[in-house]
């Protein structure tokens, strides 16, 4: 099958006709797996696959690489080979010593094939605890996509996966409706003590804490049926008929029943096409156009640079971030003495709304991403400082009206910051940002806005991009703002701010909305 | 006639890019509406009662439900 092979420091090169999944395997386990067409680009007479960004980190020092025929378990290729300028044995673990693999998704997991029944067992409990809940709370759950099809072809968790999911149809047709349910399970699973998280308007992560103090997230996919389709969140929109889902039938994983579809194969063939049964360590989805485009249009679009770009930037865990006051905060304190209350929009590491606690202005910070501004929210309560921390989440309007809601009742004047957020986000985004701006600042308060105006060498950096400011200043108008100042800048400082040159790149408005 | 038949493909061309954006526009109503329905069924119609205490501990049950969990660990 593979008429030659080698290894270097850029990938691995195969000559070959063929389009197979292989394995590859270091010092005999697995790491990940490729297509040798697909997932390979011509050089010269030979295929080459380059090292994934997420491997590329451990790969200095010696192993005996292995490539092997995913079905038929054949090797095709072994070499004692030396990646980078190491001399030790490449070793692909965590902190903690355990094996990583990657996924489907060219992600570093610790995966099934890596953990013995002990390490799942805790998994298998969370997967019986979530599906109850959900039961509990009205929908018939069973589990999807990858868990699902390990269950029905061999009756485990497949190696090469790393994570559980579960699903559910609703009885609504109608994507309201089904959304409007969604939000309902999340509150009732709020209500029984989960912590969850939302990705989309009907699918979100219920994180369970298993005994070694480890988070786990299983996802739950929301679907409904309409005009004989399947739609499910998030890959899925097949014809279907209603009887494949209802009554729900059992299925056995890892020696225990699930609930599952009460025919499962024609589900595992609207998620993996009708080769579903022949397994593939590198599956890629193959969605249609128009289900993407219709599952986006809707029930997508509430988590703009959540994921892919500040959960990133903030990584794991609570951060320590730069210390003191931005320029900017420094500006509308001086233009706001008399203010009781600031909100900071997009207050990441919290600097600003510290500073302005300090000065006994009672502040808020508002983020997407939590462990932002997990430091400051602990030093404010040891410290005693008026300063609150809240998630919130301008593009899902719920948070925008509920959070409002709340600031609106604090004492006046109140004044909002944002910084580097309506250049950050989408249009849904800065309507309703403006519109949060609005309900706490009611008539007392002001605005303050920094965006990026035009490009300079740091744009595009971090999402923010710049902004039509004509274009917002109209958004402005049509929520019945009206621009008290409007300056142009050269410099923006700080250190989480793009990088900047010396033409005017930077405007700086303020904002009210009493007449 | 060539050439009008492939200035006209070229313009259907146009006109389905822009429908579909049309058609994409109404969807993403969708998810504004139930957003809206909730909060109105969720909060605005509870809130009419004016009864101060259950209005707060009603906005913060409801954010609760909204919010992502907290990061876990020491305090």
């Amino acid at each position: 099958m593979l008429r030659s092979a080698r290894v270097t420091d850029a990938g691995i090169f195969v000559r070959t006709e063929q389009d197979r999944a292989v394995d590859v395997l270091f010092d005999g386990r697995r790491i990940g797996s490729f297509w040798l067409q697909r997932d390979t680009r011509q050089a010269g007479e030979e295929r080459k696959y380059p090292w994934p960004d997420a491997l590329r980190r451990f790969l200095d020092g010696v192993t005996t690489l292995s490539l092997v025929d995913h079905v038929s378990e054949e090797e095709l290729f072994s070499a004692d080979v030396r990646l980078g300028t190491g001399e030790e044995r490449i070793r692909v673990e965590d902190a903690q010593g355990n094996p990583l693999g990657l996924d489907k998704s060219l992600r570093l997991m610790r995966l099934f094939e890596s953990r013995s029944a002990e390490h799942v067992k805790p998994l298998l409990d969370s997967m019986e605890a979530v599906l109850a809940a959900l039961e509990k709370a009205g929908v018939e759950p069973f589990i999807a996509y990858g868990t699902l099809l390990g269950a029905v072809r061999d009756g485990e968790l497949i190696g090469h996966d790393s994570d559980a999911d579960l699903g559910y149809v609703s009885k609504h047709d109608h994507p309201v409706d089904v959304m409007l349910e969604s939000f309902r399970l999340q509150r009732a699973l709020v209500e029984q003590g989960f912590a969850v998280t939302r990705y989309s308007g009907i699918a979100f992560k219920v994180l369970v804490e298993e005994s070694d103090g480890t988070r786990r997230g299983l996802d739950v996919f929301g679907g409904f049926m309409r005009d004989g389709m399947l739609y499910l969140m998030g890959e899925v929109g097949h014809p279907f008929e209603a009887q494949w889902i209802f009554p729900r039938s059992r299925t056995t994983l890892e020696g225990r029943t699930f609930p599952a579809p009460a025919v499962p194969e024609h589900l595992l063939e609207a998620m993996y096409g009708p080769t579903w049964r022949v397994p593939d360590p590198a599956y890629k989805f193959e969605t249609p156009q128009s289900t993407v485009r219709r599952l986006n249009g809707w029930f997508r679009g509430t988590r703009v640079g959540q994921e892919q770009v500040w959960g990133k930037f903030y990584g794991h865990g609570p951060q320590a971030g730069p210390q003191g006051p931005s320029e900017f905060v420094r500006w509308v304190r001086e233009c706001e003495p008399d203010m009781r209350t600031a909100v900071d929009v997009g207050c990441g590491y919290g600097r600003d709304v510290m500073w302005l606690a300090r000065q006994g202005v009672e502040a808020w910070g508002l983020d997407f991403i939590s462990r932002a501004f997990k430091r400051s929210a602990r030093r404010a309560e040891r410290q005693g400082l008026p300063a609150t921390f809240l998630w919130a989440n301008i593009t899902e309007l719920r948070s925008v009206m509920v959070t409002g809601a709340l600031l609106a009742r604090l004492p006046g004047p109140r004044v909002v910051l944002a910084r580097h957020v309506a250049d950050a986000t989408d249009a849904t985004g800065r309507s309703h940002l403006l519109r949060l701006a609005r309900m706490v600042a009611g008539r007392s308060g002001r605005l303050y806005l920094q965006v990026q105006a035009a490009r300079s060498p740091g744009n595009g950096e971090r999402g923010v991009k710049a902004l039509d400011v004509e274009a917002l200043l109209a958004q402005v108008a049509d929520l019945g703002g009206r621009v008290l100042e409007r300056h142009d800048i050269a410099e923006d400082e700080g250190d989480d701010a793009p990088a900047s040159s010396s033409a005017p790149t930077i405007c700086r408005l303020v904002i009210t909305w009493n007449p | 006639m060539i050439a009008r038949r492939v200035r006209d493909s070229g313009g259907l061309e146009k006109r389905v890019a822009e429908l579909e954006a049309e058609v994409q526009e109404c969807r993403q109503l969708n998810l504004r509406l139930a957003e809206l329905t909730d909060v109105v069924m969720e909060l605005l119609l509870p809130v009419a009662d004016r009864d101060e205490e259950r209005v707060a501990e009603l906005l913060q049950r409801y954010r609760d439900s909204v919010n992502d969990p907290p990061v876990p660990g020491p305090r």
